[in-house]
């Protein structure tokens, strides 16, 4: 299997083919990115093209220094805050944000969320990074520009915290109650 | 939780999990959890916590390149292509000076006596010089989970592997992926279950879709976990073995059981560079046996004995049976 590097060099070097297999590969990480982030599955998909198109324009001055995957995902983050920055734009303006869509929404999925939804945001994104992306403590540390050791002692508060919110949210709900510990359908386990 | 208690913290448990800690860290971390109750708690905790994070999964539309991307690309590749164009003329130019063509000239014989030396030794170095250490742990993941699971199930006949739990490789190890109702478990092995000794034990190309039967699930497969585990912890080959075997001294690594066998009949996998997809076989596992009770690498006898686990810190022989057909049921060539 080709490595993400050789695929973005040979893009680089004029291989369509190469950016329709980094497409394929990576269209879904980042649309999931944002649709999380952000909980607008237009505006995920918007954006998750954007990143492309933002890779198609820089492809020129590509450098191998990072992995292709660190790479899109600082694409990404830069997206994400001028969203952010949007949003709270609009908000200020008067002109109210779209509601969060949770119709259909499965429980676990919004018990996980609102757990999410209580920790601090720098916290919760080094969290997101590590659990959804799974990017290394290192890479991490350079998309958000912070040591490793922060992004460690942040995750490690952050997961702490979050079986704390798991926990009480159980002890509240009896039917989390009943449904913590066992599997998820279609959820990946952990051996 | 006491540090006099506990030579690791608990934010160093945590890394150990997230495969962050060096080797000689991540060994201490790993004798201890294998003896405290306390940090196998600790462990379980966050471990429950990505579990239950990963309920959260997120259905992305299934869309080809959209057209605005197809635009920008076509774009750029015909600029690229335009600015390939121009640039001999320029090239043109510049080579009117002889003392660029003698430059020149000078350069590409250095450039084909390098090469020779090179290729010749090359040719002359051991394979094992060509992975000589881990690649980068996004080399040995597939990007697509789905291509992943197709793959790990082409191991055996659908009549079997339809209804198998399935596990796939993720950061921190093998995850289930779909759970079964009949005891088999297919997955796709690693370059890192060839032998200790082999020069493609790091090889990142490799990919063996293998479907172990319920007996090979319970005392075999727990040695894929087991060391798969060893690896994305950075443990060296050598802490590897001796954790392997301690498995086996104090009992926590299971003994093979009667009747383990798998199935490895996919023709989309690749065993190493040597044997490129090999042939379809099936494989049978033994606690130590002489390979003359089986017959083995006999004159004609179809069973050979399989080199992965000899001489290695697990106590198992392994014989291999070549059968005619896929997993699809087509025709596969002769061993």
């Amino acid at each position: 299997m080709t490595s993400d590097e050789a695929l973005m060099l040979e893009f680089k070097g004029g291989s369509r083919a190469a950016f329709e297999e980094l497409f394929a590969r990576y269209h879904k990480p980042l649309y999931g990115f944002f649709a999380r982030r952000l909980n607008n599955p237009e505006r995920a998909e918007d954006l998750a093209q954007e990143t492309f198109l933002a890779v198609i324009r820089a492809a020129s001055r590509y450098e191998p220094r990072a992995l292709v995957r660190t790479y899109l995902y600082g694409i990404a983050l830069k997206l994400l805050a001028a969203e952010r920055r949007k949003l709270l734009t609009s908000s200020t303006s008067g002109q109210s944000a779209p509601e969060p869509k949770t119709d259909g929404t499965p429980e676990c999925v919004l018990w996980v969320q609102q757990a999410m939804e209580k920790l601090d945001a720098p916290e919760r994104e080094i969290l997101m990074l590590r659990e959804y992306e799974q990017l290394s403590y290192s890479d991490i540390a350079e998309l958000l520009r912070i040591p490793v050791n922060t992004v460690r002692s942040r995750l490690f508060r952050s997961r702490l915290a979050l079986k704390s919110y798991l926990e009480s949210d159980t002890k509240t709900n009896p039917a989390l109650r009943a449904r913590a510990g066992q599997p998820h359908p279609g959820r990946r386990g952990v051996q | 939780m006491s540090t006099n208690r506990h030579p690791i913290e608990q934010e160093e448990l945590m890394a150990y999990l997230d495969g962050e800690l060096p080797p000689d860290q991540a060994t201490e971390a790993l004798s201890h959890l294998e003896l405290c109750p306390e940090c196998q708690t600790l462990a379980a905790d966050f471990r429950r916590v990505s579990q239950e994070l990963m309920a959260w999964e997120v259905e992305s539309p299934e869309v080809g390149i959209p057209s605005e991307i197809n635009a920008a690309l076509g774009e750029r590749l015909r600029k690229r292509e335009a600015a390939k164009v121009s640039s001999p003329r320029l090239e043109n130019r510049m080579m009117t000076n002889r003392w660029v063509w003698a430059g020149a000239l000078a350069i590409v014989c250095v450039a084909v006596g390098l090469k020779l030396t090179l290729t010749s030794r090359n040719r002359n170095e051991d394979r094992s010089t060509a992975y000589p250490s881990m690649a980068s742990i996004e080399q040995y993941l597939m990007p697509d989970r789905n291509a992943e699971i197709a793959m790990a199930r082409s191991a055996a006949p659908a009549a079997i592997s339809s209804d198998a739990k399935v596990l796939v490789l993720g950061w921190r190890g093998y995850e289930t992926a779909i759970e079964g109702r009949n005891g088999f478990v297919c997955i796709v092995e690693r370059s890192w279950m060839s032998p200790f000794n082999s020069a493609e034990f790091w090889n990142p190309k490799v990919r063996v879709p293998m479907c172990f039967n319920p007996a090979a699930a319970r005392s075999i497969l727990p040695l894929t976990i087991k060391r798969t585990e060893m690896v994305l912890a950075g443990l060296s080959k050598a802490q590897m073995i001796d954790s392997i075997k301690a498995g086996f001294d104090n009992k926590r690594l299971p003994l093979t059981e009667p009747g383990a066998m798998c199935y490895m009949m996919s023709r989309a996998g690749y065993l190493n560079d040597a044997l490129g997809h090999f042939v379809p076989h099936l494989m049978f596992y033994f606690p130590l046996t002489e390979k003359s009770s089986w017959g083995a690498d006999l004159p004609d006898s179809p069973v050979t004995l399989n080199p992965q686990f000899r001489d290695g810190p697990e106590p198992i022989t392994e014989f291999v049976i070549a059968v005619g057909k896929w997993s699809d049921g087509t025709a596969a060539p002769v061993m």
